[in-house]
């Protein structure tokens, strides 16, 4: 299943492929690709979407604790 | 009163930062080496510390060629050789920088989200014979919606009653405005210049035309283009090999020519700040998006960063006929009466039988006979024989409308020269003659052709099911050098991979289902006439939002620009970036560290305000 994550504060386009390179190290996550200039997470995993969300929120708040991650 | 102060100290405390490190900066002149080191110190930490624990914060993410870290030991190092001012003014002009990058950014997505926010976020409904404003999604099937000027249509909606003219440019990018009445439809999104209208819904809000519209268009924003990914590729590459770069610079270089080694770690310090490959990573996605949305705004929808460049370098433009280079409507074009009987006659029986079919070639019959005043009678004892044509009596004699099989059937001879006519018209069994149709080139298509080939399309190409005289008459009327007539599907197809091969890149213009596999395999899809069918939206690479046939060459201009401005920006950093590596390698050149910061977020933004220059559609 492919979900839509919106993302706030990104600073750069580096940091977002970085965000994508970690969500898509983390189990149950076949594939994340984060683009920078629409704000958008597009995940793709086979996780039910009640155990995505809080995975994704934990990854974006390691990542940088001004990160503002939300279901789409 | 305090709280404010210090709510707004906390709001702009970078800036205030920012701004006692410059002014410390700048003191640091003035005085002597110890106590410039001191003021130094003091500005690096206030702009620094930030920066500093960012990169430790990376460096324990095992993300070692971040930014933050590269600069970060660029401003430490500077420190160490006792270039203190350089250190401060890495840090200090990477914080700027930074800022004028954010605005850019921010600015450019917002310029996009206006161009895109065509949708209203309530409407008025009549529900339960109240007025109430209801979210759009709300909105269902029947409805009655009430939309007053300045108000946006949510949804696709027929009117009830009243008149307005319609601003349909965010769909379009036409700007003439739109008339409707009693009866007529309209698409969501448009706004209400004037008057008052009562509409049914006839649409749910997440199906409208103008929502696809923007599914396509956000939809785009994933797809990348050729330049995107090789930048993304080359960003991996560049950063470590510039680093190891510095890394052998910084130590080998000293002992190789026995000089000193602050030298060195100075022109190494340049290579780090150098190393960053942001500007690339902006502005080239950038410079895409704004195209898409720019693109957007005049109607030509892009699903894509690749289909500008395969759009920008297209050689072979080939096309359907019916529907896009003409009108899909069909006009008569002669009228061929055997004596004894008259053309008014013929076209009379043609059109009162027709009257009562509601075959295309019938309206078009019946429009001819209209424009002629030619009179109407009725008749009796109507029926319609699919794919032949229909029977009727006129005052108990037996009339026959249609093509030579009814006529075959009736067992009624053809002459030779009325065989290919479309309309065959019998009265009791005497044929009376034939009516030929044609379909008629779209207006403007003539002028958009040439305007293709100014642009350096080589070769243009019609490619249709019709039978070949015709074809190669519309062909030669509207300036398309080559035409093949009578093609199955898959004979076209076939002729377009033949194209192909030439590796040209071929474009192909096409609005129906039929159309789908030729536009999905053509090196650019274009579907014309828009959001109408699905198949070819699908399959297509450019989606044209009406059948305005300006904005082919228009869609071509667009291409070619947002590439060209990609381009520059690729090769402007990466050229400024190089020159200054090479400067810092001739020693001796004062300043070249404060290049190195201007090589890096200088040119980010320069390239960003170059990529914003996308977003605008307007003079292409």
């Amino acid at each position: 299943m492919k979900y839509k994550f919106s993302v706030e504060g990104l600073d750069c386009p580096n940091c977002a492929a970085r965000l994508g390179r970690m969500l898509s190290a983390e189990e149950g996550i076949q594939s994340a690709s984060v683009n920078f200039l629409t704000e958008e997470i597009i995940i793709e995993s086979d996780l039910a979407i009640d155990v995505l969300t809080p995975a994704v929120k934990k990854v974006a708040k390691a990542f940088s604790k001004s990160l503002k991650v939300e279901k789409k | 009163m305090i709280h404010r102060f210090l709510s707004f100290l906390y709001k702009k405390e970078l800036y205030l930062r920012m701004g006692m490190a410059g002014v410390l900066l700048c003191l640091s002149f003035f005085f002597d080496e110890r106590i410039a080191f001191f003021l130094s110190l003091a500005a690096m930490l206030l702009v620094g510390l930030p920066i500093f624990w960012q990169a430790l914060r990376r460096l324990w993410q095992r993300e070692l060629l971040d930014e933050t870290f590269l600069m970060s030991i660029a401003a430490v190092g500077a420190f160490a050789i006792g270039e203190y001012t350089e250190g401060v003014a890495v840090m200090l002009f990477y914080l700027i920088g930074e800022q004028f990058e954010h605005r850019a950014v921010r600015k450019s997505k917002k310029v996009i989200r206006q161009l895109m926010s065509i949708h209203p976020d309530t409407a008025m409904v009549e529900r339960d014979g109240e007025v109430v404003e209801l979210p759009s999604d709300e909105v269902v099937l029947g409805d009655i919606i009430l939309l007053r000027a300045g108000e946006r249509a949510p949804t696709d909606c027929i009117v009830l009653s009243g008149c307005a003219s319609l601003d349909a440019s965010a769909l379009t990018g036409e700007s003439l405005p739109v008339e409707v009445k009693e009866g007529d439809s309209l698409s969501g999104g448009m706004l209400c210049l004037d008057g008052f209208l009562r509409l049914e819904c006839t649409c749910l809000c997440a199906e409208s035309a103008s929502a696809r519209i923007l599914k396509l268009v956000s939809e785009a924003q994933n797809k990348k283009s050729k330049q995107e990914t090789f930048i993304t590729k080359f960003a991996h590459i560049y950063t470590p090999v510039v680093v190891a770069c510095a890394l052998l610079l910084a130590t080998v270089m000293p002992l190789v020519f026995r000089q000193s080694f602050a030298q060195w770690i100075h022109t190494a310090l340049v290579f780090l700040v150098v190393s960053c490959p942001c500007a690339l990573l902006i502005s080239v996605p950038l410079s895409f998006f704004g195209g898409i949305g720019g693109a957007a705004s005049v109607g030509i929808l892009f699903k894509g960063g690749n289909a500008f460049e395969a759009l920008a370098r297209a050689k072979v433009a080939v096309f359907d006929k019916t529907g896009t280079i003409t009108t899909g409507t069909l006009q008569v074009r002669e009228i061929c009466p055997v004596p004894p009987a008259s053309e008014d006659t013929l076209l009379s029986i043609a059109a009162s039988a027709e009257n009562l079919s509601s075959h295309p070639l019938a309206k078009a019959i019946l429009t001819f006979a209209q424009t002629q005043n030619t009179p109407l009678f009725e008749v009796q004892q109507f029926s319609e024989k699919a794919g032949k044509g229909l029977l009727a009596q006129k005052d108990g004699k037996p009339i026959a409308v249609g093509n030579s099989y009814l006529m075959a059937e009736l067992g009624i001879g053809v002459p030779a020269h009325l065989a290919s006519a479309q309309v065959l018209v019998a009265e009791d069994g005497i044929l009376l003659g034939g009516i030929f149709l044609a379909d008629t080139a779209r207006p403007g298509i003539g002028d958009a052709i040439s305007q293709m080939k100014g642009l350096g399309i080589e070769k243009t190409m019609m490619l249709s099911g019709d039978r070949a005289a015709i074809v190669s008459a519309m062909a030669q009327s509207v300036g398309i050098d080559e035409c093949v007539g009578d093609l199955l599907p898959a004979d076209k197809y076939e002729r377009l991979e033949m194209l192909m091969a030439s590796k040209k890149g071929v474009i192909y213009v096409g609005d129906g289902i039929n159309d789908a596999p030729s536009l999905a395999r053509a090196d650019v899809g274009i579907a014309m006439g828009g959001i109408g069918s699905d198949a070819a939206i699908e399959a297509a690479d450019v989606v044209l939002t009406d059948d305005m046939p300006d904005k082919l060459p228009r869609a071509i201009k667009i291409a070619r620009r947002t590439v060209k401005i990609a381009r520059q920006n690729i090769v402007f950093a990466l050229s400024v970036k190089f020159a200054v590596m090479i400067l810092s390698l001739w020693g001796g050149v004062s300043g070249v560290m404060w290049l190195a910061v201007f090589a890096d977020v200088g040119v980010s933004v320069l390239a960003i305000l170059n990529a914003m220059r996308c977003l605008s559609a307007k003079g292409l």
